[in-house]
């Protein structure tokens, strides 16, 4: 099956600027994938991209369609919530769901008002008697009800309190995710989704770093705790990158053999987190 | 429903001001009617009579099409910039719409929409004021204010001048959108700041003024451009006298050929038809700001 994304040399260029440098990556369908980096490291460009919000150069593909030419199509396909709190002011809640469902061919309109009336908010409410997080719940209302092949979001809990957060989070494992869907998701905020995510893409200065699974970072990921006195040892062995913590020392290898690591110290696979700090602080290994 | 028409009516929902600022206006002309003071001329002939029924209507369109025209081109500025702005376009864009749809849906209510609630507002406004000023005053303006086929008449004069005013202004609305659509901020000031420079440098350099002469005949030209001549044997002002006589049917007072034919009409809307392609590129390329 051909990948539901595929980007090849994807560039793009603000005057002298360079958000994306012959960028590229695949997604599978059925995946949850986090497009991870830091701020400025090109996320939200490749995102806009994506979606046929931007122009690009080189060759970018997604459900068969070319994005800026083809958006309206790609948009019966396809659904995304890009940042939090986009809704206008003036709409009222039951103006929203009427609307889509007037021109989303995919739209489920008893979905949404079964997400709101669990959210408890109601349909002659403004956006802008709204919260954020109230918001939020009516912006995922309204696209989770929408029976799309892929789901983006960009940081879609930007500037959310916990609660609110974690109420999101759970709406969309529990409520929307199955194995037809594909999930694309940006963040900076690596702990938040680690635990959801199938696939990694790490993004830094317009290029990409890594793009694999979760299952085969185990494999090609290792860190070895090493304490001082094997430190030398350590560093012979080339790890991309070496923190120091409460007096020992935690290198982190790729490819490397396990065999020779062990008799270094415990070995451990990184968090996302952890691995997305080495990654961008120790450059491409 | 289809897309097009839940696109026009999310610009009800958004603007409001499309109804309530013709309603506010029409009820403001009502209370002036009511407790204003009336000063009515003395009407002996037929032709006065007539002429006075006329130009009591023709007064109510003119006072609704000045102030839609206010409004319209502030709806213009702003639609395609508005969302932008507050970064709404996020959410318009995630929905199967495309740009060339957004953009005339916006351009069809600043054009069409707006004008043709202006006038239903003039229309309605227009009886309720007459029926006022017939109980308040003699019998003989009375008489002047109910000529059905003068009403009639008038609707056959709104809908030419929404015709015509679409078609002569699609230039400047095409501009406004391309504004709308393009500025980072200050569309105000964008909407006339290139024209006006354009102005001064051809003024300063070349010392000729095609520029202005151009945008002047644009902005005030369509009455000499769609209606009759003035002082033609159909309607005429006298300024000495002051008066103003009318002709007997509207037909004598357009002219739809002279508009329809008149290469100025379409040279005009054919540049309009550029900007708005303009618009609806930019409007694909560019999101938020």
């Amino acid at each position: 099956m051909a990948p539901l994304i595929e980007a090849r040399d994807l560039t793009k260029k603000f005057g002298a600027q360079v958000a994306l440098d012959r960028a590229n990556l695949k997604v599978e369908a059925g995946r949850i994938v986090g497009l991870i980096g830091p701020n400025g490291a090109g996320k939200t460009t490749a995102l806009r991209a994506i979606l046929g919000l931007t122009s690009y150069e080189g060759q970018l593909t997604v459900l068969g369609r070319e994005p800026l030419r083809e958006r309206t199509s790609l948009m019966r396909d396809a659904c995304f919530i890009a940042d939090v709190a986009v809704l206008p002011a003036w709409l009222r809640v039951d103006q929203a769901i009427e609307f889509v469902a007037g021109v989303h061919p995919r739209f489920r309109r008893d979905r949404a008002v079964e997400f709101l009336a669990k959210a408890q908010i109601l349909g002659t409410r403004r956006m802008r008697e709204l919260s954020k997080g109230m918001k939020t719940q009516v912006h995922l209302a309204l696209t989770m009800a929408i029976d799309a092949k892929l789901f983006v979001l960009d940081e879609p809990t930007l500037g959310l309190d916990i609660l609110a957060r974690r109420t999101f989070y759970d709406a969309l494992v529990n409520d929307y995710m199955d194995e037809t869907r594909t999930i694309l998701i940006t963040t900076h905020q690596v702990e938040e989704v680690e635990n959801l995510l199938t696939d990694l893409i790490f993004i830094d200065k317009g290029r990409i770093v890594l793009d694999t699974s979760i299952e085969e970072v185990a494999n090609r990921f290792v860190a070895v705790d090493v304490a001082a006195d094997r430190l030398e040892a350590g560093r012979a062995a080339k790890p991309f990158y070496e923190r120091q913590i409460l007096g020992k020392s935690e290198l982190y290898f790729e490819n490397a053999d396990r065999k020779t690591l062990a008799t270094l110290g415990a070995l451990h696979t990184p968090s996302v987190a952890d691995l997305f700090v080495a990654k961008l602080s120790g450059g491409a290994a | 429903m289809n897309t097009n028409l839940w696109l026009i009516r999310r610009e009800f929902w958004e603007n409001r001001a499309i109804w309530i600022l013709p309603a506010v206006f029409g009820g403001m002309l009502i209370v002036a009617a009511l407790f204003g003071h009336v000063n009515l001329p003395t009407l002996e002939s037929p032709n006065e009579n007539r002429t006075f029924g006329a130009a009591f209507l023709v007064a109510f369109g003119l006072m609704f099409y000045s102030v839609m025209s206010v409004y319209a081109t502030w709806y213009l500025l702003d639609s395609l910039y508005a969302d932008r702005k507050d970064r709404s376009i996020l959410f318009w864009k995630s929905l199967p719409i495309s740009d060339t749809d957004t953009v005339m849906s916006k351009l069809f209510v600043a054009l069409i929409v707006i004008p043709v609630v202006s006038f239903l507002a003039a229309d309605v406004t227009a009886l309720l004021a007459a029926f006022i000023v017939s109980i308040r005053s003699r019998a003989a303006v009375g008489g002047a204010l109910w000529q059905p086929d003068l009403w009639l008449q008038m609707q056959v004069l709104w809908v030419y001048a929404v015709v015509t005013t679409a078609i002569w202004y699609l230039p400047v609305a095409g501009w406004l959108m391309l504004v709308s659509a393009w500025a980072k901020r200050a569309v105000i000031l964008w909407s006339f700041l290139p024209p006006l420079v354009l102005y001064i440098i051809e003024r300063w350099f070349l010392g000729t003024n095609v520029v202005g002469r151009e945008l002047g005949r644009r902005l005030t030209g369509l009455p000499m451009v769609a209606l009759s001549p003035s002082g033609s044997k159909s309607w005429h002002i006298d300024g000495a006298s002051n008066t103003l006589t009318l002709p007997s049917s509207v037909f004598h007072f357009i002219n739809p050929s002279g508009f329809f034919s008149n290469p100025e009409t379409w040279v005009g809307a054919a540049v309009g038809v550029l900007l708005i392609v303009g618009a609806i590129q930019l409007r694909m390329r560019r999101s938020e700001i």
